[in-house]
């Protein structure tokens, strides 16, 4: 098939869901690329940041919107802005690193100068702009749209379209879930970044249960060995150690989901429920996690902080660029059909001990990073897909495990079994709805 | 510190530069000593490990959880493995005192690295400075801690699963 879409309106010879048919060209295409930013990611609701990455007044970090290069900054009112790192002059950025603290930022090509809340206070002899010239217009320009969720931060480069609460759907209860395990319900950003890159393409970074036996095989291996020489080993992470054989495998009573909207979500709850009483009673071996557990109890009653502890890891993406998994949240970053970055945060908990936190951090270090034992073999499979994907002959990626038996609930979500791709098909039937709206459409 | 020391330490460097380069997994893990800290800190040089993300912070179960992985036929993003070849150099002992610091005969030693990786038709260049603090035991010196500052480590980075 020759795919030409330079003009394109209709993917759905491309993307062929009822079939669990996709086409390679939609992971390999350049110029479906091109069209994935304009129409997606430089007009749909992205994720962009939270809150606590700026949480002084002063604070400010760089942000990408697809390729824009955008500034979040907190002003001296603790008002959170977005604007584009643009210089309103001849388009210079006018903030140069990744964060920081300033009141003002300054084009460092003819000195325009803006407050942190975004406002142009001065520029060498505006006279000669002439006598109409407002400065008071040639502010740092915003963001059209933004919106948050409990900290979480979404923009959207067009002025119009749906708005946050019906992009997100049912996929904020999940964060509600994540935030529940911080007795204060707020988490923190606060404990740097990992910054990771891999030759392939963004839509392969997903929810996928049907891939950790063989892909984290090593994982496992690493797992039966430390059970059978070392039981009891106090430096085993929850995160490097948890049994993906039994809760992301073919006859687990966990579930995957699409929430609507492209949102995927892989439930471990129903795996991780009968092993309450023995997660409850690892946490309560140590007196931070004794305290940990008194603090949950308080906020939500005894009885349910196993069940707390339990939901708070969503493993759900809100599409197209956010996932929160285990204790992490993620921001895919597409910077080619073929190059992908993915910012990695480890989401520190307000309001508990400081070993609970960095009990997190040994965690995800474990599983997450370049140097870890686990997401590397994750992006050396994607990047394995990169090179695969190029065969023009039959290059059809098969889609389909579940398809037959996924439940349709009348909330527009649907769900199947745990190693079922009814969360990547979400993703797929989201990128199909918002790459076919025109550009110029009403949204 | 005698000339002696400086040409033990050094050498002793260079071994491991040569065993990261060459995978030799098991002979590198016997490098280590038993109370080990393998540090790669990340998005910055020297924060807090309680409070910052690193990109490995290994005790040493947990620096034979990697020697374990990276000698089975498993780790997928060591197949292939990476071929390797890295020029340290700057090495310094630290002076005695500064060295020593009440922990007996341990020695400290500072040293810089070129690493030059090559995988999968790519060559991936990196740099970094390394710290090493050594422990004489019986005939040869064992790594107690390890701290190796990449100069990207704020960047974005491929794949970091050969040894640092």
């Amino acid at each position: 098939m020759t795919v030409e879409v330079n003009s394109a309106n209709d993917f759905s010879d491309l993307v062929r869901i009822d079939e669990g048919l996709i086409h390679s060209s939609v992971y390999t295409s350049e110029a479906i690329f091109e069209l994935e930013l304009a129409r997606i990611f430089h007009r749909w609701w992205v994720y962009v940041g939270h809150e606590s990455e700026v949480a002084q007044p002063g604070d400010y970090c760089l942000k990408w919107i697809g390729r824009q290069s955008v500034i979040m900054t907190r002003s001296e009112d603790g008002t959170i802005h977005l604007l584009m790192n643009r210089c309103r002059h001849r388009g210079a950025t006018v903030c140069q690193a990744d964060k920081g603290s300033s009141h003002f930022f300054k084009c460092q090509y003819h000195g325009w100068t803006y407050s942190n809340d975004g406002e142009l206070i001065g520029l060498p002899h505006a006279a000669a702009f002439g006598a109409s010239f407002d400065k008071g217009s040639y502010g740092l320009t915003r963001v059209p749209r933004v919106g948050e969720y409990r900290g979480f931060l979404f923009a959207s480069l067009s002025p119009t379209g749906v708005s946050l609460d019906e992009h997100l759907g049912h996929s904020t209860r999940f964060i509600d879930d994540f935030l529940a395990a911080s007795p204060e319900g707020r988490i923190r950003l606060s404990a740097g970044i990992q910054r990771t890159q891999f030759k392939g393409n963004w839509k392969l970074v997903g929810q996928d249960a049907y891939h950790p036996a063989v892909t984290h095989r090593s994982v496992q291996e690493i797992s039966q060995r430390r059970a059978g020489t070392r039981p009891g080993s106090t430096t085993a992470s929850s995160d490097l150690h948890k049994d993906l054989n039994k809760i992301y495998a073919q006859g687990s009573p966990s579930l995957s989901w699409d929430l609507g909207g492209g949102h995927g979500r892989l439930d471990n709850y129903p795996s991780k429920l009968p092993r309450t009483p023995a997660l409850l009673e690892k946490i309560r071996s140590t007196e931070h996690g004794r305290i940990y557990l008194e603090l949950l109890a308080e906020v939500h009653g005894e009885e349910h902080v196993g069940e707390v502890l339990n939901r708070s890891d969503p493993h759900m993406s809100i599409w197209p660029n956010l996932m929160i998994t285990s204790s992490q949240v993620r921001n895919t970053r597409p910077l080619a059909a073929g190059l992908t970055a993915v910012d990695m945060w480890p989401a520190f908990l307000d309001g508990v001990p400081a070993e609970v936190n960095s009990e997190r951090l040994r965690g995800h270090e474990a599983f997450f990073g370049a140097a870890s034992l686990g997401s590397p073999d994750d992006y050396e499979v994607f990047e394995r897909i990169h090179v695969g994907l190029q065969a023009t002959v039959d290059p059809w990626v098969l889609m389909s495990r579940g398809l037959e038996t996924e439940q349709r609930h009348p909330d527009g979500t649907i769900v199947g079994a745990i190693t079922d791709e009814v969360s990547q098909r979400a993703q797929l039937r989201q990128w199909l709805k918002v790459m076919s709206l025109n550009v110029e459409a009403a949204l | 510190m005698t000339t002696a020391l400086q040409h033990d330490v050094a050498g002793f460097v260079y071994h491991e530069a040569r065993l990261m380069d060459e995978s030799r997994y098991s002979e590198w893990l016997d490098l280590w000593a038993p109370d080990a800290l393998y540090w790669v800190p990340c998005d910055g040089d020297d924060g807090d490990p309680r409070n910052q993300i690193s990109l490995i912070y290994d005790d040493r179960a947990r620096i034979e959880d990697r020697v374990f992985r990276l000698n089975s036929s498993s780790a997928h993003s060591q197949d292939p493995p990476s071929r390797m070849c890295r020029i340290v150099g700057n090495v310094r002992v630290l002076s005695d005192e500064a060295s020593r610091d009440g922990s007996g005969d341990e020695i400290t030693v500072e040293s810089s690295f070129v690493l030059v990786e090559v995988r999968r038709g790519h060559k991936n260049m990196y740099a970094g400075r390394t710290t090493h603090r050594l422990r004489p035991d019986g005939a040869g010196l064992r790594i107690v801690s390890k701290k190796v500052v990449l100069v990207d480590n704020d960047q974005y980075l491929g794949n970091l699963t050969f040894l640092l």
